[in-house]
């Protein structure tokens, strides 16, 4: 099964001879190709930093001692040189042997990633149960015109495969490869295998040979003009929305955490000039330091947002410092949640975040940004987002349609035409939001709606229902009241439908179950460029 | 109307914990003794040393008895009702589980949803001869575990869960 590589320039990453240093358990049929290699020094520039930072501080907090012992060292200098340059080298050469036991391959089914040096690691990832491809580019990366390529599977923390660094060219194409092959659209391909000029044989000698220069002289010369034809183009994409920065800044300023942080300076302010002790302002470091590295976070992750719409899915690009480009396929996004908080009502600005499998936040993806598909909208670009996920609700017309989602965002069980909402007992135990708990249910999705002052709103789609729950504590019994939660994929949406009444709960359970079942019969197979099976 | 007896079906509908038409099938009443031995022995050592330093130092003593009694007794009234309230249920395309007393749950898993399945069995589960089955889905916030079960009924559920899961699988 020869495949062939999406990349124009496989000259630097082809390797064969690096399957006979793996130890043998590689196949020979995959093509192995490497990341860059400026890679080592892109993911370790974050350790020399670090140390930097330690050695400064520790030289900022004493410097008499750090002046004594620069003196002491004077005479000796060249031995210190002597000792950072062998230190250098070690990590260096550390760094080239991971980089040379790093490589990749893509097949019609699967991916495959080994690294590790002492400890070896191979992973293999389905292509059908691809959840979301990332492409990030660390702001180091960015000026060496690298990025890295998540795929993210829906395996728990750390399951994503991670290829990293490679040009940006060369990670576009792996990207529009890769996702093709998921779509299913590889049968197309491989029905003209007479462009192919055939890789595996020159790996396979390289394989049995100890050193593998030869090969990798020898190989790509004959592969790269023949691989040009089967290369998939990227899918063309439409712009759906964009945030302005001027709006993101808006949105942040008037977050509640802000003005907290500048009312504790302004009382810091004034207790300093009263006592005339600075040491105070100290104190108020680490709280002033967690809100404006919030903030930050935040404007940096959200920043230049924009969402696009492709026959690959949704794409997602965001980013100040590091950026981030996202395509979640159709039917990968297994919630949505729509959220304002008193703050946003004024200009009725949402906040519009997803569950995806895979995304569930862990090292590498920045957790809370990952899962926003609008960092923050009006009511219109909001609805947008959610026609992303689900183009159509199946509510009935675009006019009723419009008037649930309105309902579902805003109303409240004065004037509900759809939703079924708490009953009036359940007052006590939710004295402010009882008139907003409540469930609608469509054709396609269950929306659950509950919050006076942060109003919340989920969306999930009955075929992503995971399980179903249903809880009661005591106080609900006495009142007949019962609560309903939709398991989902981890993340920021956490459906639940509060303080029902507990027949009603029960049926929404009994009835949701059954539609779960209906829905996920006719759900959009996991290649989405085939037909439905 | 808390406790739910053990083993037999039950006829009556007592709201929405007891769907129409779902058999219920308890746990082994072993759990009972699983569940009070290391609770015993948590709670029972602070008695024993507060009476002999009652015994030996001072009456005050009696106070660090006092607390680890009380939680002991209560554990032992609670735990049996506790264990009797729990129930699971095959449905022909889902699995219900049933728990608590004050704090009552039921959780539905579909089949086609589920991605793995634990038997587990620690020393004493093993002594006393129960395993626990607990089904995995994509959701991490699916809680769905059956403690006390016969090791033959664990392994039963556990191929048959595994059976039905196949024929129902449905990706994510």
């Amino acid at each position: 099964m020869p495949t062939t590589p999406p990349s124009g320039r496989p000259a630097t990453r082809h390797d064969g001879a690096a399957d006979a240093a793996a130890g043998g358990a590689a196949r020979d049929d995959l093509r192995w190709r490497r990341v860059h290699p400026v890679t080592p020094l892109v993911r370790g520039w974050a350790v020399v930093v670090g140390a930097l930072v330690v050695v400064g501080s520790q030289v900022a907090d004493d410097v008499q001692s750090a002046a004594d012992l620069a003196g002491r060292i004077d005479g000796l200098w060249w031995k210190v040189v002597l000792v950072l340059l062998l230190i250098v080298g070690i990590a260096f050469g550390y760094a080239a042997l991971a980089w040379r036991m790093t490589a990749f391959a893509v097949d019609d089914d699967a991916v495959h990633l080994r690294k590790g040096v002492l400890f070896r690691q191979q992973r293999h990832a389905r292509l059908d149960r691809l959840q979301a491809v990332d492409v990030r580019q660390p702001l180091l990366a960015r000026l060496f015109g690298l990025a890295e390529l998540r795929l993210e599977v829906a395996g728990g923390t750390d399951s994503a495969v991670a290829i990293g660094f490679l040009t940006d060219a060369d990670a576009g194409h792996l990207r529009a490869d890769l996702l093709a092959r998921a779509a299913g659209i590889k049968a197309a391909r491989a029905a003209t295998p007479g462009t192919g000029p055939a890789p595996a044989p020159p790996a396979g000698d390289a394989a049995a040979t100890p050193e593998g220069s030869a090969a990798e002289g020898a190989a790509p010369p004959g592969t790269a003009p023949g691989t040009e034809p089967s290369e998939a183009p990227e899918a063309p994409e439409r712009t759906v929305y964009e945030v302005p920065p001027s709006r993101l800044l808006a949105s942040l300023v008037r977050l509640p955490g802000l003005w907290l942080a500048v009312l504790l300076l302004a009382g810091l302010g004034v207790v300093v000039t009263v006592t005339r002790n600075v040491g105070i302002l100290m104190s108020a470091l680490p709280a002033v330091l967690g809100v404006g590295g919030y903030l930050f976070q935040r404007f940096a992750g959200e920043f230049g947002f924009r969402a696009a719409l492709s026959p690959d899915g949704i794409r997602l690009r965001h980013g100040l410092l590091e950026t981030r480009a996202q395509t979640i396929p159709p039917g990968r996004v297994q919630a949505v949640s729509l959220t304002q908080g008193p703050w946003w009502r004024g200009p009725d600005w949402w906040r519009v975040r997803v569950n995806v499998a895979g995304y569930g936040g862990g090292e590498g993806g920045n957790g809370e940004s990952q899962n926003v598909l609008l960092p923050v909208g009006p009511r219109s670009e909001a609805l947008t987002a959610v026609g992303l996920v689900l183009p159509d609700l199946d509510a009935g017309d675009l006019d009723t349609t419009l008037a649930l989602l309105d309902e579902a965002l805003v109303g409240d069980a004065r004037t509900d035409r759809w939703f079924l909402t708490s009953p009036r007992r359940a007052r006590l135990l939710d004295p402010w939001s009882w008139r907003r708990n409540g469930y609608a249910v469509t054709g396609r999705a269950l929306l659950a709606r509950g919050g006076r002052f942060v109003r919340r709103l989920e969306v999930v789609p009955h075929e992503r229902t995971q399980s179903l729950g249903l809880e009661q504590g005591p106080w609900q019994r006495r009142r007949g009241l019962a609560s309903v939660t939709l398991h989902s994929t981890p993340g920021p949406v956490m459906p639940t439908v509060q303080h029902m009444d507990a027949d009603e709960a029960a049926r929404l359970l009994a009835e949701q179950s059954v539609r779960a079942r209906a829905a996920r019969a006719h759900a959009t197979p996991e290649r989405w460029m085939e037909d439905p099976r | 109307m808390t406790s739910t007896p053990a083993g037999p079906p039950t006829a009556r509908a007592t709201g929405p914990f007891d769907p129409p038409g779902v058999e219920w099938q308890g746990v082994s009443p072993r759990l009972v003794r699983a569940r009070l031995i290391p609770a015993s022995v948590v709670l029972g050592v602070p008695v024993v040393a507060g009476a002999v330093l009652t015994a030996l130092v001072s009456p005050w003593f009696w106070l660090l008895v006092g607390v680890p009694a009380a939680l002991l007794l209560w554990t032992v009234v609670l735990v049996p009702r506790q264990v009797r309230a729990i129930g699971y249920a095959e449905r022909d395309d889902d699995l219900l589980i049933r728990k608590g007393i004050l704090f009552r749950s039921l959780v539905v898993v579909p089949y086609g949803r589920m991605q793995y399945v634990d038997v587990e069995a620690g020393p004493l589960d093993r002594n006393l001869g129960i395993a626990s089955v607990q089904l995995h889905t994509a959701s991490a916030s699916t809680d769905a575990d059956i403690p006390g079960l016969v090791p033959d009924e664990a392994e039963r559920l556990r191929d048959r869960l595994s059976s039905r899961g196949e024929a129902r699988l449905a990706g994510l």
